[in-house]
């Protein structure tokens, strides 16, 4: 007889390995699967985020580019001008300044000749007193003639 | 002559029973003891009984069956068992590859053949296919190797190692999956249901027939496709292996090996086909039981 107890032996042997596989095997070889699966598309998915955001920063960083750029040439412009002010300034200044100097150095000329004509006149004055004294060679009171040679003098 | 062709008839079915005898150990009714069939071991000297294999009743246990069974079941689902345990998150190595594909292919012939909501039926499948397949390797083993490795090494004179040509085993996965099936109809279609689906409607009894028939045709396709592959191997073993004993005609060792190899070849596909059908019938059967029509 081909059939016998060996059949039940069999049959608990089956039993007993669908209710490994069902208890442990086939679950954790799901859940493997379903991990692989979630980790996959959470990576594909931070993928696609950080292109979105790649994007974002470069359109960003494009807009601060473009804002330096006019900042950087409104800037520009303003130290032109301003170096154009600071140069007109400075030209004023330097023609104020030389056109004083040249007004105290008139005065100190005309003071200088002024002095030099006083002297001049004081030198003369005294010479020609000497010389009128020795010309006259007589008493001729230097004070009573004041007048007379101050008015030589002044014409000189 | 005639005596010769005689002499070389009874080696020949010698040769074929030697192969297609399990060993046995069971009740014997000669002896009112428990024990090995006549002659098949050396190794428990003690345990042998009186009883030849054939005058063993029901009581009785292929050792050899059972023994490879359970350890091919225990080699298949350890390694998948350790294979799952160590996967890590991550990129896959070679083994998780493998085992993800095994799982894929089951899970994908399950959920494209079965619609219902019972979760036995992945399990199911996968431990069929699997142990089947495990089984019907052991075939492409040389029919000569368990016979040699039993008789010199472990000191058995009988030991066939392929379960699947002994008919308990293919019997008993389709009673579970009988089992299964007539679970799942009684709980979708009620028990009055169920018997009014076998016994009335729309032929009667034929129902009932084709019941039990369906099941009973998934363990012997099973088993007599094995059972042929197995047979023809021994076959050819004879047909040359004879000759081959004969020191002047060793060249027969040649074709014999062709023939083998062709066969083994083919035998292949029948090894994996088998198996798919078997897991493919499971899971039709349980979906017709499960779904409503």
């Amino acid at each position: 007889m081909n059939i016998n107890a060996t059949f039940f032996a069999e049959l608990l042997a089956f039993c007993i390995f669908v209710f490994i596989t069902y208890r442990y095997i086939w679950p954790s070889m799901e859940n493997l699967l379903e991990d692989r699966r979630k980790e996959i598309s959470d990576g594909l998915e931070a993928a696609s985020q950080s292109q979105r955001k790649l994007e974002e920063a470069s359109k960003e960083s494009e807009t601060i580019l473009n804002g330096a750029k006019t900042e950087a040439s409104s800037l520009i412009a303003q130290a032109n001008t301003r170096a154009d002010q600071i140069v007109d300034e400075a030209k004023e200044q330097a023609s104020e300044e030389a056109k004083k100097i040249k007004i105290s150095a008139e005065a100190d000329i005309e003071q200088s000749a002024n002095k030099a004509k006083e002297g001049l006149r004081d030198e003369v004055a005294s010479l020609v007193v000497a010389g009128a004294q020795k010309i006259l060679d007589k008493e001729i009171n230097a004070k009573a003639n004041k007048d007379i040679i101050d008015s030589l003098i002044k014409k000189i | 002559m005639a005596k010769e062709n005689t002499q070389n008839l009874l080696e020949t079915s010698d040769y074929i029973g030697h192969h297609l005898v399990n060993l046995k150990f069971g009740w014997c009714d000669k002896s009112s003891s428990w024990g090995f069939a006549n002659h098949q071991q050396e190794l428990f000297k003690g345990l042998d009984s009186t009883c030849k294999v054939s005058e063993m009743g029901f009581w009785s246990f292929h050792l050899d069956t059972i023994f490879m069974s359970v350890l091919l079941g225990a080699v298949v689902f350890g390694f998948f068992g350790l294979a799952t345990r160590a996967a890590k998150k991550g990129v896959p190595g070679k083994m998780q590859n493998f085992v993800e594909f095994v799982h894929e292919f089951i899970a994908d012939a399950v959920s494209s053949g079965y619609h219902g909501t019972a979760k036995i039926v992945g399990p199911l499948a996968f431990a069929s296919c699997l142990w089947i397949i495990s089984w019907n390797l052991m075939d492409l083993l040389p029919v000569e190797m368990a016979s040699f490795f039993g008789h010199f090494g472990g000191g058995f004179n009988y030991f066939k190692i392929l379960p699947t040509a002994d008919l308990n085993a293919p019997l008993a996965l389709a009673i579970v999956v009988m089992v299964l099936v007539t679970y799942y109809s009684v709980k979708t279609h009620g028990a009055g249901g169920f018997l009014k689906e076998l016994f009335v409607v729309p032929l009667g009894p034929l129902e009932f027939i084709s019941y039990l028939s369906k099941h009973v045709a998934l363990a012997l396709r099973l088993y007599g496709n094995l059972f042929a592959g197995e047979m023809i191997f021994i076959l050819i073993a004879i047909m040359f292996g004879q000759f081959a004993m004969s020191f002047s005609q060793t060249l027969w060792f040649l074709p014999g090996l062709i023939l083998n190899l062709s066969w083994a070849l083919f035998h292949i596909l029948i090894v994996a086909l088998q198996a798919y059908i078997f897991m493919m019938l499971t899971i039709a059967y349980l979906n017709l039981a499960s779904t409503k029509h």
